[in-house]
């Protein structure tokens, strides 16, 4: 296998394994915050591809620069994500905190399939794919056999601020602080006099703009975005959150990685078709749940009887 | 004390069910979507009036501590509802459908309703059913019958596989088990050309001994739809379930699942074996819904990867919280609203999914135990 | 009070005797007609294009006073989904008040409803899917199909894009058996030809990443990309090639022919190719008539590549269901004869298979965002080039 095609597979490879860490990275927020599992976090991903397609549909005949379109989308997407992700802690979260966990998982799978269906059913032409304006422009680079284009460098480059960014806040910011109190030891925290209520809301919210900026992510490279893109996304970024352990932002981004090294694995080391790369992923999923029930790197958790 | 209200509470069985089955007979022949409308917004009226004025709630409460009244009236409305639409060959399709759907779901309360073992792959079981049928009845010799039971076992022994992965692992991380293994069997059977790829796999009728269920039923001047063979057939297996899941919760056993479902800590404390009662329930659910999924395929002649996709393990999840987790007569009748109102009223088909997880949405926020909730466990007498 | 006078009796008789040469004409027997089709999800452009088209034929019938009944169009929606497909398939099927099916535009769809409307006993006509299996692969006397199959189209483009020069091909199909059929005898052509597909690669109808499989491809370096499959993947694969900076020439088939294609790639789409059977609308024998009738009625999108032959699919059982009455069993019967009969997209033929022969393949190349016929393009003069070569 030549550099090229080698060096294509890589780039993308860490191109979904981005994304798949903006996921998840929100699941492990939820989790060590809240305890719970909300799982229409993928479908989040999807509002805010189509949050920022409608932002851009607004504003791309008024304004001209393409620098300050991508910055309304991103701000747009982003901004009304994390409304959204407030209003589900609000109303369906966190009222039902003293309920069984299941029963929020399944709220919260439910509240999915609202958002979902909503923007395929509202959306204007919602069932059909939507073409997601190539904004970051179409310079590339040709180095022998392998095309690198500007637009990917830019998104990673992005990405990896981002989560670098995340990571300045959590440990260095007293908000970051007051979140990993809360993740903690919710009691003590309360009694520490963190007000609870608005640091989980405030949890949400950079959870959801997070994954807002992943959909905008899967819009730019894939230059396509559609209403059930994110049911997959949520699933793998679940799955690479539990990878990590639930409740470890790092466990997460590892896990997103991860996740992604498996599909590529399995789509160029595998005999078999590109689309077997999926099962591939998955079955190794379940294999190592059995193995470490409580992801790779665990999860510090203890169970009041 | 049985004597009077005994009979009262049969009378009160015997009464609700056939009311139930002149609603059902009513909801099927109406055509325009108004009729519907009116009919529902009647029922609505209706039952609210009755739980009003108050003969509601005791009426239900009565009626389901006859358990055996229930059942035997059960599946002779459901003869006399085939018997009406004989020759109506879509109503009678439908029929057959929300009884098979009706069957998945009582194998998926066992799981879940019972012993708390979540299992978002509820389609897949079903999907494992009916590819086995369709696999062992163009390639092989073995009688339909067998094959319908071999596509139960197929079903739990792939369960099985998932068994070591859930049992070692709880709530959202077993969750997460059967969500991969959806999407896992889902995939797999899309990619694999061995078995029909995305294009599907096609069934010739049920055949068993000389009767094929394919052909018209003609007996004297009646004459039939050929669905009618498959919903006696499918109505036969549904009545044998609901027996077997009827006395299994009445049982120790059911106590088991119900304790491990409820308390599990608390459960193992007492000395339950909590895996043996999880095997036991995960394993006969998957039985009983690869059973549904065999005869399905069947009577749709047809199955397609997309059949069995995440949402649709989320609707059959749906029907079982709509109908109150533990309750198989609720149920019933969610499975039969889930499956009849989007076929009738055309303008739900577009809005399915999003009314279904609208309606758990608010059922789990304000009402969790569900359409028609479960009385406690009793075992001595009747309630003053 | 009886009537007295003999002047109110004989209004009455009057009023009587009108009233029954009148009534007749108020009456008419409705008769109903299906229309199956994808009318939602990533081909919704076609069918939607589609059911207004047979649309158009049950309102020019209905307002033709001479016809013996009044037609209702049922429209159902197929979704593309072989699944979804059955179930409305069985739908009306069951439904004994409707008497005829004008049926699928998706391949995929149309092969597995074949066993359900036999065994309900409903005649259809295929109006779009293009497999030869739905018409040859069994031996039902209720399908059949007004548009030509996949063969004549495959052929025409592998002797066409000789002509053109190109020597070496990469294919990637879909892996329903409609891109599996388009692989099976476009290669076959191609190697009759002499030329050579260096690597062939089955993807999934929703595959959303192909990166695999256009690096490969990239690697394989042929001169042209045969692609067979539908608009949603042909977009994301002409998209991605692009990204990968993989500079073949893009040659689809009629499942890209759509409008939705030149929408969700904007400016790449210049220049793809795209083969399909029957002559443009415009140069049919009924295609002015259809255009501005089609016009007339204001419908909310273009009929599309298929809407003619909806149209025509609809006309057909309609003349049929004249003859005949609305009896299923007399239409299956009458439209096993039907032989040099006339529509908007020429004659019609059934073969002892149901399927019409549709003579002419129309090859189009995407110029400034539209599907324009290859003759009346600046690529057949020399203005504009192809790629790849």
């Amino acid at each position: 296998m030549n550099i090229g095609l080698l060096g294509q597979y890589v780039m993308n490879g860490v191109m979904l394994g981005m994304m798949y860490a903006l996921v998840a990275v929100g699941f492990s927020l939820f989790f060590g915050v809240l305890d719970v599992i909300q799982f229409s976090h993928g479908d989040v991903v999807t509002g805010g591809a189509f949050a920022g397609l409608a932002v851009y549909l607004a504003f791309s005949r008024a304004v001209e620069s393409p620098i300050l379109l991508v910055m309304l989308t991103l701000v747009g997407a982003a901004a009304s994500m994390a409304l959204l992700g407030v209003a589900i802690a609000r109303g369906l979260v966190l009222p039902l905190r003293s309920a069984p966990a299941l029963n929020t998982l399944l709220l919260t799978l439910m509240a999915g399939t609202v958002l979902r269906e909503s923007i395929r059913l509202f959306f204007p032409n919602g069932s059909q794919p939507q073409r997601f304006p190539p904004l970051l422009g179409a310079g590339a680079i040709g180095l022998g056999s392998f095309t690198l284009r500007v637009d990917n460098l830019l998104l990673l480059a992005s990405g990896g601020l981002l989560i670098g960014g995340l990571h300045l806040f959590i440990t260095r910011s007293r908000l970051g602080l007051a979140i990993r109190a809360v993740a903690q030891d919710e009691e003590t925290a309360r009694t520490s006099g963190i007000p609870f209520r608005s640091v989980v809301l405030l949890t949400f919210a950079i959870g959801s703009a997070l994954a807002a900026f992943a959909g905008v992510m899967h819009g730019l490279y894939y230059n396509e975005i559609n209403f059930a893109m994110g049911l997959l996304l949520g699933v793998i970024g679940f799955s690479a959150a539990v990878l990590g352990g639930l409740g470890n932002v790092y466990g997460a981004i590892l896990g997103g990685f991860l996740f992604a090294g498996l599909q590529t694995i399995g789509a160029v080391a595998l005999p078999l078709a590109s689309a077997y790369k999926d099962v591939f992923a998955f079955a190794v999923v379940i294999l190592l749940m059995a193995w470490r029930p409580t992801g790779l790197i665990g999860e510090r958790a203890s169970e009041r009887v | 004390m049985e004597g009077r209200s005994g009979l009262v509470g049969r009378l009160a069985a015997i009464g609700l069910v056939a009311a139930t089955m002149i609603g059902a007979i009513a909801f099927l022949s109406i055509e325009s979507d108004r009729g519907i409308l009116l009919l529902l917004l009647a029922i609505s009226i209706g039952a609210f009036a009755a739980g009003r004025v108050g003969i509601l709630r005791p009426l239900l409460q009565r009626a389901l501590g006859h358990r055996a009244t229930i059942g035997v009236s059960a599946w002779i409305s459901t003869l006399v509802l085939c018997g009406v639409f004989r020759e109506d060959h879509f109503s009678l399709f439908l029929i057959g459908r929300v009884i098979l759907i009706t069957l998945a779901c009582l194998g998926l309360h066992l799981e879940f309703g019972a012993a708390g073992v979540v299992n978002f792959a509820s389609a897949a079981f079903f999907g494992v059913g009916g590819y086995t049928a369709a696999v062992l009845s163009a390639h092989t010799r073995i009688p339909h019958l067998l094959v319908l039971v071999a596509g139960g076992v197929a079903s739990a022994l792939i369960g099985s596989l998932l068994l070591l992965p859930l049992l070692r692992t709880r709530g959202h991380y077993a969750a997460l088990i059967t969500i991969a293994f959806g999407l896992l069997f889902r995939t797999f059977v899309e990619v694999n050309d061995s078995l029909g790829g995305p294009q599907g796999l096609k069934l010739g009728g049920l055949q068993i001994l000389r009767f094929q269920f394919n052909d018209e039923l003609a007996v004297g001047p009646l004459h039939a739809s050929f669905y009618f063979n498959y919903v006696l057939l499918a109505s036969a297996l549904l009545a044998l379930a609901f027996v077997l899941v009827q006395r299994l919760e009445a049982s120790w056993l059911g106590l088991a699942l119900d304790a491990i479902r409820l308390d599990e800590i608390g459960a193992a404390t007492f000395g339950f074996e909590i895996a043996r009662w999880k095997i036991l329930a995960f394993t006969l659910g998957n039985f009983l819904i690869g059973v549904a999924g065999a005869l399905s395929a069947f009577m749709v002649g047809f199955l397609a990867p997309n059949n069995f996709t995440f949402p649709e393990s989320l609707t059959l999840v749906s029907i079982v919280l709509l109908g109150g987790i533990g309750n198989p007569w609720g149920l019933a009748l969610a499975a039969f609203l889930v499956v009849l109102l989007p076929e009738k009223l055309q303008i739900l088909q577009e809005y399915r999914y999003l009314l279904y997880a609208t309606l758990v949405i608010l059922i789990l926020r304000f009402r969790p135990s569900g359409l028609i909730p479960r009385p406690m466990r009793r075992y001595f007498g009747q309630p003053a | 009070m009886p009537i007295k006078s003999s002047g109110a009796r004989w209004m009455a008789l009057a009023a009587l005797a009108v009233g029954t040469f009148v009534a007749p004409v108020f009456a008419k027997d409705t008769v109903k007609i299906a229309f199956i089709g994808p009318l939602t999800g990533g081909n919704s452009a076609i069918g939607i294009g589609g059911r207004n088209s047979a649309d158009l034929a049950v309102r020019l019938r209905n307002a033709d006073s001479k016809s013996r009944y009044h037609y209702e169009l049922v429209v159902l929606d197929d979704e593309c989904k072989p699944d979804a497909g059955v179930q409305v398939a069985t739908k009306a099927g069951a439904d004994k008040s409707i008497v005829a099916g004008v049926t699928h535009y998706c391949s995929v769809v149309a092969v597995a409803t074949v066993d359900t409307y036999h065994k309900l006993g409903l005649p259809t006509v295929v109006w779009g899917a293009v497999l030869p299996d739905i018409t040859y692969g069994h031996k039902f006397p209720e399908i059949h199909r007004v548009n030509g199959t996949m063969i004549n189209q495959n052929e025409t483009a592998a002797n066409f894009m000789f002509q053109q020069g190109y020597r070496t091909w990469s294919v990637i199909h879909d892996t329903t058996d409609y891109g599996k059929g388009h692989n099976k005898y476009f290669s076959e052509n191609v190697s009759k030809l002499g030329g050579r597909i260096v690597g062939t690669f089955g993807v999934t109808a929703d595959q959303q990443d192909f990166t695999a499989e256009l690096t490969q491809i990239k690697s394989q370096k042929p001169q042209a990309l045969y692609f067979g499959g539908l608009t949603p993947i042909g977009v994301r694969i002409r998209q991605q090639m692009d990204k990968l900076g993989l500079e073949a020439q893009f040659q689809g088939t009629s499942g890209i022919l759509s409008d939705d294609f030149i929408r969700g790639l904007g400016p790449l789409a210049e220049g793809s190719l795209a083969f399909r059977e029957g002559a443009p609308v415009e140069k049919l024998p009924g295609g002015k008539f259809f255009g501005e009738k089609y016009a007339e009625q204001k419908y909310t999108g273009a009929p599309e590549a298929y809407g003619p032959f909806a149209f025509a699919s609809a006309e057909l059982l309609i003349e049929v269901i004249e003859r005949t009455g609305p009896d299923r069993k007399k239409v299956i019967a009458e439209l096993g004869k039907v032989n040099n009969q006339d529509s908007i997209v020429g004659k019609i033929t059934f073969d002892d298979h149901g399927q019409n022969t549709v003579a002419v393949i129309t090859k189009y190349v995407v110029q400034d965002g539209k599907w324009v016929p290859w003759e009346d393009s600046e690529y057949s003069n020399g203005k504009r080039k192809l790629r790849g070569k």
